[in-house]
């Protein structure tokens, strides 16, 4: 989009510079017309045909762009180094001067600018000058709100505050680390400052206010305009001039917009992008593990995701991660931030976003596969039969709804139809929801704003029970909170499950909570699964290295004098995978053959799975 | 007793800037030098008593304001004027007895006169910008939702392309366009159709004012568009976004109940910050079709060099714009609950 920008205006600069040779006719000499030269149509003789005196058109056209251009330019030279300057000082000197700067922004950006210009050129001598400085001098607000809100963000980043403590002063400052960040912005604002520029002058000619001496394309429109150009029929002494202002505006414009992409480019997928088709698996799967005691209702058969970025291959988030839930079961699934537990989870209710897709496996809830379901067959189950407390439920709940309101939504869209009668019930259960979570009922018509976040995170585990779940996955649903309020939502959390008998899936990094409350644990690494057992199995013999060292990062209780361990280095990152096990090259027990071969997942026995060459032998 | 407060330095605010304007304008006729009636008394043609006789009409035998005798301020007058026998003052009383003085050209009011016109401009920007906001919207709903495919692709260049377009150009194609089509080729109504029934009165407003509402619909419909794209495409990423759909509502029910109040708030704000632009162009429009509103009014005084008119016309429209502002401003305030006066 840029380059196409570029290139247009390359173009129009050239036919500018160049407007004496490349055009046919002289311009500023009136000899040899006659009466009958007026309104030629386009032809041999004149290529666009000739104006209201007579001139050629395509001549005028040529000369017009050197006008429109240098106004243009120099018009929204001023307003950027005015809005520049005023801007960096509000932003950067702050406290006083800032708020009358900005006051005086705001009533300059509120008062109508074309009518308040052409007052101003109507009451002096209309000339070029003139003009250039009339639409410069008020053409600065926008350069310098950007320009302030830019400084202020750079201001307060730690490279500036360094600088400032060895003792630079602020010209200093200004100039070597705000300037240098300020500017792109600045020149993608100048850009289209200048097309506004431009328009403003095309306007102020068309309206009579421009120079008579200098023949911008507005002044070519305003003559063929005024003087009889529409009867005559004459269109291309009306189309020329008009077409080489949007061809400058157009240029600048794609110019402006391809570069705002290019510094603060934007993810333009969002969550309504049409997910990508489930690739179904030939092969057939038996679900990894199946207890006799409780029946089964969620289970995984090697779900494989990939996350396709446009010109790379596509990243594997998940591979091949089973597991089984069972009725009351409470599963931990553990590892460290980007090992794939918020893709996996998302994988399950299909909610994937625009760039993931699952590529392998199978899942099955209460028998039906949910992996070859339609979307509105998977609509019904999500949060009917499995819901979601997402992490971090600032962002989670709409902010202009009320949280009773969104709990409400939550009841009826999984139960169509209702009476009135019917919907006051709703109501009712809404409010005892919000008992069960211990939010007081005057709260139901607050916004989410007024809620703490504890409260927050609460009326969220309300809306996930709204339904009647069988399942709640329930996705680090602590990690924003102090550790009082985490405390309570855990409770809350293990309550509600014996009270309502329901399966969780708990995303977490702490194991101690996973200790405490959950049956079963998945520990997940770099996508795949580590180990994979009951709690018991993983606590006290896993055979997993990774396991082992994140058991050694948490405080034991029983021996409170051993001293903790990190584990050195990072995850994966997905795009640049090791070859052999994902863990190999952080692992202290590592073996040659680790790092060249991926190990498979072993069986241990008693629903025991670990993925590590040491163990399959 | 927070909001009331809220109100109140709104209001405050618009009032502080009305005020900035009436001294602008004040300031802008006397200061240059453009005004026939001033640089008439420099004319040297011009006996005494003619001389007196004009500053006498136009009030410039009085001194600027106290202290001030002209705008030298190197020139301080006499401090023991009556304050309200002094130029700026006689300006503001007749202001708010809605007086804006005598026409050049006409001759009659220049309060009458744009009263008339004001209606006018009222009905072309009402009838557009809600042709351009409604089209708008639909439109941008319809590129993000569809993001990155064909539609979208083809209404962001539609809508760059309508941005580049000067607004009294697109109107003159228009208008070639229009008349070839039998479209009348301006002003409000046809002449001499007084007598007809309403009915038909009205069914020829319509046809007059077809064009210019097509012109201006279609030059900020891109605008519109731009704005509710960029804005539901940030509101769709959201984390709610995905709350919803997990609850297993389907796509209309996320974009209607979830989406769209979310990213229509900041519309309200750029519907407001966009009057000002909105008058260029009925500006534009009013003097390429001779639309018999404020711009068109400006256009003429322009051309005729009529003072008053033009003075008067751009304090109603500063008002108007400002009004308008305030008005936005508090409408937002009730629509986002998270609008909480500090």
């Amino acid at each position: 989009m840029a380059l196409v920008g570029l290139a247009m205006l390359i173009a129009i600069l050239f036919v500018a510079l160049f407007a004496n040779q490349l055009s046919p006719y002289d311009i500023s000499t009136s000899a040899n017309i006659s009466m009958k030269d007026i309104y030629n149509p386009p032809g041999a003789a004149h290529w666009l045909g000739t104006d209201d005196a007579g001139k050629d058109v395509l001549s005028s056209f040529f000369h017009g762009a050197r006008v429109s251009l240098i106004v243009g330019f120099f018009a929204a030279f001023i307003s950027v180094v005015i809005g520049g300057v005023m801007g960096i000082v509000a932003g950067f000197y702050g406290g006083r001067l800032e708020n009358i700067l900005m006051r005086f922004n705001d009533v300059m950006l509120v008062i109508p600018d074309l009518p308040l210009m052409v007052v101003i050129v109507a009451l002096t001598k209309p000339s070029l000058l003139n003009i250039i400085f009339v639409i410069g001098l008020l053409g600065w607000t926008t350069t310098s709100r950007i320009v302030r809100s830019q400084t202020l963000a750079v201001k307060s980043r730690k490279f500036v505050l360094r600088a400032r403590a060895i003792g630079a002063g602020n010209a200093h400052i200004i100039r070597h680390h705000i300037l240098p960040l300020v500017l792109p912005l600045l020149v993608v604002n100048a850009i289209l400052v200048i097309s506004l520029a431009i328009l403003q002058e095309s306007t102020l000619s068309f309206l009579g206010l421009g120079d008579p001496t200098a023949l911008s394309w507005g002044q070519m429109l305003n003559f063929a305009f005024g003087r009889g150009a529409m009867s005559a029929g004459a269109w291309w002494a009306l189309f020329a001039p008009g077409f080489g202002i949007v061809w400058v505006v157009l240029s600048l414009t794609l110019l402006g917009h391809g570069l705002e992409q290019v510094l603060n480019p934007r993810l333009e997928a969002h969550h309504l992008t049409p997910g990508r088709p489930v690739v179904q698996s030939q092969v057939p799967l038996a679900p990894v593990k199946v207890t006799t005691e409780a029946p089964l209702l969620l289970d995984a058969r090697e779900l494989s995701i990939d996350y396709l970025t446009k010109g790379q291959p596509p990243a594997r988030a998940v591979e091949k991660v089973s597991f089984t839930l069972h009725k009351g079961e409470l599963m931990g699934l553990v590892g460290e931030s980007g090992c794939g537990k918020t893709t996996l989870m998302l994988g399950l209710l299909r909610l994937l976003p625009a760039a993931g897709q699952i590529v392998g496996g199978k899942v099955f809830f209460t028998g039906k596969e949910l992996t070859a379901m339609s979307e509105e067959g998977i609509s019904d189950i999500r949060w009917k039969g499995i819901s979601i407390i997402f992490q971090g439920a600032m962002n989670a709940l709409n902010p202009v709804r009320m949280v009773g309101d969104q709990i409400r939504e939550a009841i009826i869209t999984h139960s169509p139809m209702l009476s009135h009668s019917q919907l006051k019930q709703v109501d009712g259960r809404v409010t005892e929801l919000l008992d069960l979570v211990g939010i007081a009922r005057q709260h139901k018509e607050h916004y989410p704003h007024q809620y703490s976040g504890g409260m927050r995170q609460r009326a969220m585990i309300a809306m996930a029970l709204a339904c009647n779940p069988q399942v709640v996955i329930a996705d680090e649903p602590t990690t924003a909170l102090d550790v009082m309020i985490q405390a309570q939502v855990l409770e809350l959390l293990d309550s509600l499950r014996h009270k309502l008998g329901l399966s969780i899936i708990f995303v977490t990094h702490d194991l101690g909570v996973v200790a405490e409350m959950c049956d079963s644990v998945l520990v997940m690494y770099g996508g795949v699964t580590a180990e994979y057992g009951s709690v018991d199995t993983i606590y006290n013999a896993a055979c997993h290295p990774y396991t082992q060292e994140l058991l050694k990062a948490f405080p034991d209780l029983s021996h409170p004098e051993k001293r903790l361990a990190s584990i050195p280095g990072y995850p994966p990152r997905l795009e640049n995978l090791p070859p052999g096990c994902r863990f190999a090259p952080r692992c202290p027990r590592a073996i040659p053959r680790c790092h060249t071969e991926p190990p498979a997942l072993h069986s241990l026995g008693e629903g025991h799975f670990a993925s590590c060459h040491l163990v399959g032998v | 007793m927070k909001r009331y407060q809220f109100l109140l330095r709104k209001i405050a605010w618009s009032f502080f800037t009305i005020l900035f304007v009436l001294v602008l304008n004040f300031l802008l006729f006397r200061v240059l030098p453009g005004d026939p009636a001033r640089a008439g008394v420099r004319d040297p043609r011009l006996k005494q008593e003619a001389i007196e006789a004009i500053r006498v009409r136009f009030g410039l035998d009085k001194p600027v304001l106290n202290c001030f005798q002209s705008l030298n301020p190197l020139r301080l007058g006499s401090c023991t004027v009556n304050p309200l026998d002094t130029q700026f003052f006689i300006y503001i009383r007749n202001l708010l007895h809605g007086e804006m003085g005598i026409s050049f050209h006409s001759n009659r009011p220049v309060a009458d006169i744009l009263t008339e016109r004001l209606w006018n401009t009222v009905l072309l920007i009402g009838a557009g910008q809600i042709l351009a906001i409604v089209l708008g919207v639909v439109f941008g709903i319809l590129a993000a939702w569809k993001a990155r495919t064909a539609i979208d692709y083809a209404a962001l260049i539609s809508s760059l392309l309508a941005w580049s377009l000067p607004t009294f150009w697109l109107g003159i194609i228009l208008l070639f366009w229009g008349s070839s089509q039998g479209l009348p080729i301006g002003g409000k109504a046809t002449p001499g159709l007084s007598s007809l029934p309403l009915l038909q009165q009205w069914a020829d407003i319509g046809r007059h004012i077809l064009l210019p509402t097509l012109t201006y619909t279609i030059v900020y419909m891109g605008e519109y568009m731009l704005i509710m794209r960029s804005s539901l495409l940030d509101v769709l990423a959201e984390d709610y976004i995905l709350t919803a759909k997990a609850k297993g509502l389907n796509t209309f029910q996320i974009l209607k109940d979830h989406a769209l109040k979310n990213a229509m708030l900041p519309l309200v704000t750029l519907i407001a910050i966009n009057l000002g632009f909105t008058v260029a162009g009925a500006l534009q429009i009013e003097a390429v079709f001779s639309w018999p509103g404020l711009g068109g009014a400006i256009y003429e005084a322009v051309a005729r060099r009529d003072f008053p008119v033009l003075q008067g016309a751009f304090l109603l429209i500063a008002v108007s714009v400002i009004l308008a502002n305030l008005v936005a401003d508090l409408t937002y305030s009730t629509l986002d609950p998270r609008v909480q006066p500090e």
